[in-house]
């Protein structure tokens, strides 16, 4: 029961925001191996999301526009957390918001509400016309929307990171000089195809989120250069479809996966990463496991120490997510 | 649902362009129901599964249609009997057929006949009249096989059948109009018909629910998903022009 940012995972591998709709809808997957999932990106109004087309495939990957459709939080609360809540693995709630103020309500909104185990800021989609990818831009921008959350809310509060940045690094320090308890690394990569044959976008947004294994290299590189310089916990995101691609990020200074597109094509992924991320770690041995001994994944080796604050409450100080982290 | 590996059992050209691949998938076989469709995965192969409506089902056998539009379907067209490939399935809602609403018309333009041969055993099971109302480009084109009590054929070029739109030709007699084809065919079918139940085509993600991406447009404000609450829905309930035709670009 590795704990991380201030959630108390069942394994490390968890669903990615997006590919993993409210927890209810894919099919056959065994819930018993999911670590914990993040749900779809939520405002705190409605939003119908983008006109189609809105996918794309692309060589080793895809492109979306979904546009953050959803319901709403209220939907979301009375629909969703009562189901969660019943729930033996955590649900963070990915919050989205086209102000800091709007991040900051959502954020007081959903604190103690039964079955949310934390949120995930999404300071990085490329799908939204205001706020989104804009705040995950500019350190500053993004450190005003952590600090809001962090004085509106007690949950751990995951920051997901987007990689259309100069230096990764500097927007990982700003929220984590708020309060983040985790960063998570990355956020789909902005993308255009154009249909040759007519000259027209691929996609009826224009543009969207690049993901899947296309994206795993880039990922991992930049969750490197997360670890290097916070503290906090960080989550790796990008491309993982099987228990090498979590090792790569575990190796990378990463203590938890999420998994996203691979779900799309396999519903059954999420549970063959954990279960085939659980026999490496207890096999690894030699340089390999001697590496992962100098990593913060050290804490999911077979008889490590269970790390301070074990349990299921909120960070009891807003701020101290890299004390309960490692 | 079931997702299994299912090996290819069987493949026959039903026009120039257009071919039946069965599968054996006893699962899927004994479940699917007329309009709903299977998401079929290659390895190796692209990234991302590829959607098919069930063309036919026998014992423990599924048909799927297609054409070679894409990666993905020239390299299913390139399998070879023994091979195997995912299949997940049987996704979305399908046809609804009122056994009280009188002789069924079953229209269809190009690779849009693929849903009509279970449609017209499901309406036979009911003791229904079937109408299998058919059109294409040319004679070539169009699907050889139907089934049904009566067939009628349209053709742009007039190569076969009525020359002109499949609309054209069907019967006024119908009580309940399935219909799947190209989008501006179902849409001009939608402002003619708009009681008819179409089945829509749309670029897929994840067939399940979970990715968004096929996103219908609906009168009814918002969007919903083709792979969940479609890809069925009464013609009167989608805003047509916000629907994009199948790029098949990539599929």
């Amino acid at each position: 029961m590795p704990r991380v940012g201030g959630v108390s995972l069942r394994n490390p591998v968890l669903a990615a925001s997006g590919t993993f709709g409210y927890g209810t809808e894919v099919p056959l997957l065994d819930r018993r191996h999911l670590g914990g999932m993040v749900s779809k990106g939520i405002f705190l109004a409605p939003r119908p999301g983008s006109p189609p087309p809105r996918i794309v495939e692309t060589a080793s990957g895809m492109l979306n526009s979904i546009g953050l459709q959803g319901p709403g939080v209220e939907a979301l609360i009375r629909d969703y957390t009562p189901l969660w809540a019943s729930w033996d693995f955590p649900v963070l709630v990915n919050i989205n918001g086209e102000s800091v103020e709007e991040y900051g309500e959502l954020a007081q909104r959903l604190d103690s509400v039964p079955g949310v185990a934390g949120l995930e800021i999404n300071i990085s989609c490329p799908n939204v016309r205001a706020g989104g990818m804009y705040f995950g831009n500019d350190p500053r921008q993004a450190a005003r929307v952590m600090a809001r959350v962090r004085r509106r809310t007690r949950l751990p509060v995951w920051v997901k990171l987007t990689p259309a940045v100069t230096d990764i690094g500097v927007v990982a320090q700003a929220v984590e000089a708020e309060g983040a308890d985790a960063v998570c690394a990355i956020n789909t990569m902005v993308g255009t195809a154009f249909d040759p044959r007519n000259g027209q976008s691929r996609l009826a947004f224009g543009q969207g989120g690049l993901s899947g294994p296309a994206i795993h290299p880039i990922a991992v590189h930049l969750a490197q250069r997360v670890a290097a310089v916070v503290s906090i916990p960080v989550v790796g995101v990008g491309g993982v479809a099987d228990a090498d691609g979590a090792m790569e990020f575990l190796f990378a200074g990463c203590c938890a996966v999420q998994v996203g597109t691979a779900t799309f094509t396999d519903p059954c992924a999420i549970e063959h990463v954990a279960r085939g991320l659980a026999e490496r770690l207890t096999r690894l041995q030699g340089p390999a496991l001697e590496r992962l001994r100098e990593q913060p994944a050290r804490i999911l080796l077979p008889g490590s120490s269970p790390p301070q604050g074990e349990g299921t409450g909120p960070s009891p100080v807003p701020g101290n997510g890299r004390q309960n982290a490692l | 649902m079931h997702d299994l590996w299912a090996v290819l059992t069987g493949r026959r050209a039903v026009s120039e362009s257009m071919w039946v691949l069965s599968f054996e998938a006893p699962a899927i076989a004994r479940e699917a129901r007329a309009g709903q469709f299977v998401n079929l995965l290659l390895r190796p192969g692209p990234l991302l599964r590829r959607p098919f409506s069930v063309y036919d089902s026998h014992e423990d056998t599924i048909e799927i249609l297609l054409s070679a539009v894409g990666v993905g379907t020239r390299l299913l067209l390139q399998l070879d009997t023994g091979d195997a490939v995912s299949i997940l399935g049987p996704l979305g809602h399908g046809f609804e057929l009122d056994p009280d609403a009188g002789p069924v018309a079953l229209v269809s333009g190009g690779l849009g006949v693929a849903p009509m041969p279970l449609a017209a055993a499901a309406a036979a099971n009911l003791g229904l009249r079937v109408d299998w109302v058919h059109g294409a480009r040319s004679a070539a084109q169009l699907c050889s096989e139907w089934s049904g009590d009566e067939v009628r054929w349209a053709t742009d070029d007039g190569s076969r059948g009525y020359k002109g739109s499949v609309l054209d030709v069907v019967p006024e007699s119908a009580g309940q109009i399935l219909a799947c084809g190209p989008t501006a065919m179902l849409a001009a079918l939608a402002g003619l018909y708009p009681r008819a139940q179409v089945a829509v085509e749309t670029l897929m993600g994840c067939g399940t629910g979970v990715c968004l991406g096929c996103a219908v447009p609906r009168v009814a404000g918002g969007y919903d998903r083709a792979c969940t609450e479609g890809p069925v829905y009464p013609a009167a309930g989608i805003r047509w022009p916000e629907l994009p035709a199948p790029a098949h670009g990539p599929a």
